[in-house]
């Protein structure tokens, strides 16, 4: 085979041009050193890496040696970087992209990450690759930098999209890939149209809930190599209980993207405490929660309504402060409401006057007074938010709120005061992805999210790598309540604490087994009574574990010892 | 950090400020600081303005000393400087400052020849350079090419040969040089179809591998796009990127090179050394 060769021409104009007008030369001894310099930075061999070379102060665990090594040499740069949370998908990423801009493939780079992230991957590509990363900030920047790191709701902004699309990008990094599992998104259509020769998507949760998200996510990166959207439902969606088409399917998904579990790293974690507090509801609180549960069974005006009553039951749960926003709403977006109507909310709002203490929060004072060291306290109302800091604040508990909305330098500033000058950081949920805060060990979960995934992720953040103790979560749940059934089903019965969340993956791609927020809905929402809601917890419970028992037998088949155990 | 390197990379910063006549303010087991050149505060410091400026206003030039620590270890603990390491943009900037400098010579052979005797000096053209082989990987050679400019005669690894050789920038007492017959134009095309030929002849599995991995992520990509009437407008981008990804293709690039005056048997002697 022949290949195209290409002859730099530039040096032959100029030496042409020196000989004619007799010089300039240069020095022997500089010319020698040029040739030194070249034979040492000459790379002779397509194989293997020289990026750790060129890092000092970075010494990359093998694990993320062995990623980069994988991504170069057998997956021609596109990969899904998909490693548990904390196990170093930043460094995985800049080690490929290190040995790429050393071996002069890549130059032109794009690195789009959450808001809260941008100025920390600019500042670790600097400080730990020596790679002049610029945290965009002014539009110039994506022309005139090489590499530039931004979020990608800027990014997919006029005036900034028109120019990126005028870009080339020899590669584009994403980090929280996951956001992008749905193909009908804005963002989804902006990385699609993206000019990139390599592409790494990081993700943790490459699948949340439904195998068409790695479809998604796949069909970015390499499209057609799942087939084209038609064969893949085809083929998976109604035949997904079948395991032989989920083991190809896995098969060809792993060409393309490579998961470490903790458990594969030979790294010795810290251990995780998790310890649920049961909490008994004043008499009050438990007054408005009884309440509002009651609406339930007051005729059908609720169902037309855009709240459920299953919010109002979980804000119930987690501060009178969160009742009574969602309350206020109710009654400022109702058209036309009803006398009827307008009484019930005015009723609700007297019980919500009458709570005059927080359970919750005084056990959460009296915990943060107990370790006396810093806290995340994680809540998923913006209300409870700002009780607890103002809640805190009487104690003489400094704190400091974190919300996914802050922009970007306000989100590294509370970091920063979090760090040197607060005790409690006090998170929504919009808050659990993009921050890393290694330097805390202790998190309350205030409230509980109903998909474990993202609880895996608001514990991520401090159970990474770079943790150095143990990391202690505390988990509250108000006794005979909605939110201690959804404990007591996801993180009691299923023990989806202990288990690495990978496990929960191939749970649910086996099974067709739909959204777990709708089942939860379903069941704690739209049950009527408590005995249908058992009955629904316990159907849910036997999917997962013969999901489990499947996946057991399976592996005893593959070791071979199917026969004799 | 590894030592062995870390000396090298003393050595190599001690022989390139030497070189570009920067003086050694002083140097020491892991450090050593410099007093730049006007010249070299230009090409390392990036301070256009403060250049711009000096030039409109026409003051005194004040040109930086540059302190470098090679091994934080072995270097006294209270010195301020850039820590250097293979990998850190100071040196990499060095390496490009040290090839942008001398990419172009010319050199005559200090002959030992005495009596009053006149000794003619054939022309060389020698060329360094680079080929790389790239596909969605890279690897590079180094090849060190001469012609003799009188005869046509190629030599391999003529750089290595040169360094044998006692070379001086100024024509030596008692020589003279012979004038080229092929002149160094179409010298530099026949250095360039040789290489052309050689490479010709090398075993290109390597490309062969890339077009059938560019095949077929092609395929997926037709596949993928099949059944829509329209192929959007990402079809062409992702056809694009992955001609930009795999097409196998070879660039030659000239490190440096220049003109070389030896004597007859300069080859011959080093040989028989």
């Amino acid at each position: 085979m022949t290949v195209q060769i290409n002859f730099d021409s530039s040096w032959q104009n100029e030496f042409l041009h020196r000989i004619e007008e007799d010089g300039p030369w240069g020095s022997w001894e500089l010319y020698k050193l040029a040739i030194e310099v070249e034979n040492h930075t000459i790379i002779p061999e397509f194989e293997g890496l020289q990026a750790p070379k060129h890092l000092s102060s970075l010494i990359p665990l093998p694990h993320q040696l062995e990623v980069a090594k994988q991504v170069v040499e057998n997956m021609n740069g596109k990969a899904i970087l998909a490693d548990e949370v904390g196990l170093g998908k930043t460094i995985e990423a800049g080690l490929i992209l290190k040995e790429y801009m050393i071996r002069g493939l890549v130059k032109k780079v794009l690195i789009l990450v959450p808001a809260s992230l941008v100025t920390q991957w600019a500042i670790e590509l600097n400080s730990k690759f020596f790679i002049p990363a610029i945290a965009q900030r002014k539009s110039y920047v994506w022309e005139q930098c090489d590499v530039v790191v931004s979020s990608i709701d800027t990014a997919k902004r006029n005036p900034h999209k028109d120019i990126i699309y005028n870009q080339d990008y020899d590669l584009v990094i994403i980090d929280e890939a996951h956001k992008l599992k749905n193909n009908k998104t804005k963002n989804y259509e902006f990385v699609q149209k993206l000019k990139k020769k390599f592409c790494l998507l990081l993700t943790a949760t490459p699948i949340q809930n439904r195998i068409s998200e790695i479809f998604n996510l796949v069909s970015l990166l390499k499209p057609g190599h799942l087939g084209n959207e038609a064969d893949f439902y085809e083929k998976y969606q109604k035949d997904s209980r079948s395991l032989d088409d989920n083991e190809y399917l896995k098969e060809l998904v792993n060409k393309v993207m490579i998961r470490n579990r903790r458990a594969d790293t030979g790294i010795e974690w810290t251990k995780r405490n998790v310890e649920t507090l049961p909490i008994e509801f004043s008499k009050e609180e438990r007054e408005l929660y009884e309440a509002v549960t009651n609406l339930r069974g007051d005729g059908n005006w609720m169902s037309s309504s855009q709240f459920s009553v299953m919010t109002l039951q979980r804000e119930a749960c987690s501060s009178r402060e969160a009742v009574f926003f969602t309350l206020r709403n109710m009654l400022q977006k109702k058209e036309e409401p009803t006398k009827e109507y307008q009484d019930k909310i005015l009723y609700l709002i007297t019980k919500v006057e009458e709570v005059q203490k927080n359970a919750k929060a005084e056990k959460a004072l009296e915990l943060i007074k107990q370790i006396n060291d810093k806290v995340i306290i994680f809540t998923e109302y913006r209300a409870t938010q700002m009780y607890l800091q103002w809640f805190l604040k009487q104690h003489g508990i400094t704190s400091v709120p974190f919300r996914g909305g802050f922009r970007r330098g306000k989100k590294d500033w509370m970091r920063e005061l979090f760090q040197k000058n607060a005790q409690v950081l006090i998170a929504t949920e919009a808050g659990g992805e993009g921050i890393n805060l290694q330097f805390c060990n202790h998190i309350i979960n205030f409230d509980l999210p109903w998909n474990p995934m993202r609880l895996e992720q608001r514990i991520g953040r401090i159970h990474r790598l770079g943790q150095e103790k143990d990391v202690n979560i505390y988990n509250f749940a108000i006794k005979d309540t909605v939110e201690e059934h959804v404990l007591k089903l996801l993180y009691e019965k299923i023990h989806l604490f202990e288990k690495v969340i990978g496990d929960l993956d191939d749970i649910l791609t086996k099974l067709d087994f739909g959204n777990i927020d709708d089942h939860l809905i379903d069941i704690f929402g739209k049950s009527s009574s408590e005995g249908e809601m058992r009955i629904k917890m316990d159907n849910l419970t036997s999917m997962i574990q013969f999901a489990e028992e499947m996946k057991a037998g399976e592996q005893r088949a593959a070791t071979g010892n199917s026969a004799f155990s | 950090m590894n030592s062995v390197q870390q000396q090298e990379i003393q050595h190599f910063l001690e022989r390139y400020f030497h070189a570009n006549y920067c003086e050694m303010i002083e140097s020491g087991p892991g450090y050593l600081t410099v007093q730049l050149t006007i010249e070299l505060d230009k090409q390392l410091m990036n301070r256009p303005f403060y250049w711009h400026y000096l030039e409109k206003t026409g003051g005194i030039p004040n040109p930086l000393q540059l302190t470098m620590i090679t091994n934080p270890e072995a270097a006294p603990k209270a010195l301020k400087g850039e820590t250097i390491h293979f990998g850190s943009p100071r040196l990499h900037q060095i390496f490009e400052s040290t090839k942008k400098l001398a990419g172009y010579i010319r050199l005559y052979e200090k002959h030992k020849n005495t009596f009053g005797q006149q000794t003619p000096l054939r022309p060389w053209l020698g060329m360094n350079v680079r080929i790389s082989y790239q596909c969605d990987r890279k690897r590079d050679v180094f090849r060190s090419i001469g012609l003799q400019l009188i005869n046509g005669q190629m030599v391999e690894g003529f750089h290595d040969k040169l360094l044998e050789l006692e070379l001086t920038p100024k024509i030596p007492d008692y020589s003279f040089t012979l004038s080229p017959l092929i002149m160094p134009k179409s010298g530099m095309i026949r250095i360039q179809h040789f290489l052309q030929n050689e490479i010709d002849k090398e075993d290109h599995t390597w490309a062969e591998e890339a077009t059938a991995r560019w095949e077929k992520d092609l395929n997926l990509l037709e596949h993928f796009y099949k059944e829509m009437e329209e192929k959007e407008e990402s079809y062409e981008i992702e056809k694009t990127a992955l001609k930009e990804q795999y097409e196998p293709r070879i660039n030659i690039s000239i490190i440096n090179g220049g003109l070389f005056y030896l004597t007859e048997n300069a080859f011959q002697r080093s040989i028989v050394s």
